[in-house]
């Protein structure tokens, strides 16, 4: 399938030099005397990499065929972190230095979503919250509300966040998993 | 947010105005609905019924020279189509200025001086202008696709701050007289976007009736259809004196001045 520059908008997975890029940001742009031409930022979805495209009016791009699936959690061997896709059941790797930042979160039978290449998975995806037991913090200091105090917590996954003081070890708080943020505690 | 923006809109208006009346500028009314709106192988007019929604007030302001008048202006609505994007609406404003006997260089300094007085109006300063040759940012035996291509892509984002650019090549003349190997016409950016149009004004019908076949027959190969021949246009222009003449995009020029990221900002009910 091919997409013509009207259809442009972000998100859009296009292949150029066999690269799957996502664009990320687009405009239309006419000089005064000239024809139209619509610019674009597009994410090398393989590196990360951003680049600047600039394509004509009724210019043409290759969809990039890919395949959004839903997968869990299973284990890490040091080099890859292995998925299970829940509608083939087939086991899926990615190599954990492409997942460095979102690998901190993940648990057995955590739902994700991977962007899957051509057969190559790209991109996973975590759920935007997660829950999880608090393993280590300071004791409680219960009655002390003084806005904004926190104090460091080690959870259950791995991750430390900061969550405010009257949170004890062995609660559940529920964390953003795109600012890292705590956002609450999760009464039982 | 909203109705500030309307707000500084209305007082860059106010300034216009004020800055108009000081030189002698005469404020002119021509008609929107017109028989031809276009002149130019990519303006795509707004079509109603037979006739169409000008694309500028270019034709009729001349036809206002040819009667007489010397230094004129207009703020109006100008339609094109096929033309959405954050500077881009179907519907927008347009300031045009014209001024009998002055050249390019007149109508830059005046430019120059009115966005001033207008940044002032609302507070800001758009700092001090660069004037640059096109010749200087852009290879002139580029092919038009070429040209164009590279233009936006790379010359245009370079252009920051307040810049005059003039000098283009003589096949974007549109209805700019052509002096050797250039069109006497200039653009004026603001950070890389494009606010105003300016040229000293071919007043040779003939001249202009060879523009329009070749670009009705580049328009033709296009699948586009031609422009149609406005015969009070041409009669009109071979009888206007010398005189150079500026377009404004006045929503653009709002939208720079207050720090907007879209031409959306700083317009109401535009939804066409």
């Amino acid at each position: 399938m091919m997409y013509d520059t009207s259809d442009f908008r972000n998100g859009l997975k296009v292949e150029m030099d066999g690269n799957p890029f996502v664009m990320v940001y687009f405009q239309f742009v006419k000089p005064g005397k000239g024809t139209a031409f619509t610019r674009t930022k597009l994410k090398n979805m393989r590196t990360g990499a951003v680049i600047e495209r600039t394509f004509r009016t009724g210019e043409k791009l290759q969809a990039a065929d890919v395949d959004e699936v839903n997968a869990n959690y299973l284990y890490e061997d040091g080099t890859f972190a292995y998925f299970m896709n829940q509608e083939s059941f087939e086991q899926v790797a990615i190599p954990l230095e492409r997942i460095q930042e979102e690998k901190q979160y993940l648990t057995e039978n955590l739902d994700v979503h991977i962007v899957v290449f051509k057969g190559e998975p790209l991109i996973m995806t975590l759920p935007n919250f997660i829950e999880s037991e608090i393993t280590y913090c300071e004791p409680g200091a219960r009655g002390n509300t003084a806005q904004g105090a926190s104090k460091p917590a080690t959870l259950a996954c791995g991750v430390t966040v900061n969550v405010p003081l009257f949170i004890d070890q062995g609660e559940i708080v529920r964390v953003d998993t795109r600012t890292g943020e705590y956002v609450g505690r999760v009464k039982e | 947010m909203q109705a500030e923006r309307l707000l500084q809109r209305a007082s860059v208006v106010r300034a216009i105005r004020g800055w108009m009346d000081t030189r002698g500028y005469r404020e002119v009314h021509t008609p929107a609905l017109v028989p031809s709106a276009a002149f130019e192988e990519h303006l795509e007019a707004v079509r109603v019924g037979p006739a169409f929604l000008h694309t500028s007030p270019e034709m009729a302001m001349k036809r206002v020279l040819a009667a007489g008048l010397c230094r004129i202006y207009q703020i109006v609505p100008a339609f094109r189509e096929e033309e959405v994007g954050v500077h881009h609406t179907r519907e927008f404003t347009m300031l045009e200025w014209y001024r009998v006997g002055a050249g390019t260089h007149e109508l830059m300094d005046e430019v120059e001086d009115l966005f001033a007085t207008c940044a002032r109006a609302v507070g800001r300063d758009l700092g001090s202008f660069r004037r640059v040759a096109v010749s200087a940012l852009q290879d002139p035996s580029l092919e038009p696709d070429a040209w164009f291509h590279r233009w936006v892509e790379t010359v245009e984002p370079s252009l920051t701050g307040a810049v005059i650019v003039h000098g283009y090549p003589a096949w974007q003349s549109a209805l700019a007289r052509i002096r050797g190997a250039v069109a006497d016409r200039f653009e004026v950016y603001a950070d890389g976007v494009e606010l105003a149009n300016a040229f000293a004004e071919e007043t040779d019908g003939s001249e202009l009736r060879r523009r329009l076949d070749a670009s009705n027959a580049a328009r033709s190969r296009a699948g586009r259809p031609g422009h149609p021949v406005d015969a009070q246009f041409f009669d009109a222009v071979s009888r206007m004196p010398r005189a150079a003449g500026i377009a404004v995009g006045l929503d653009r020029l709002v939208m720079v001045l207050t720090g907007s990221k879209s031409i959306a900002e700083v317009q109401v009910g535009r939804e066409l």
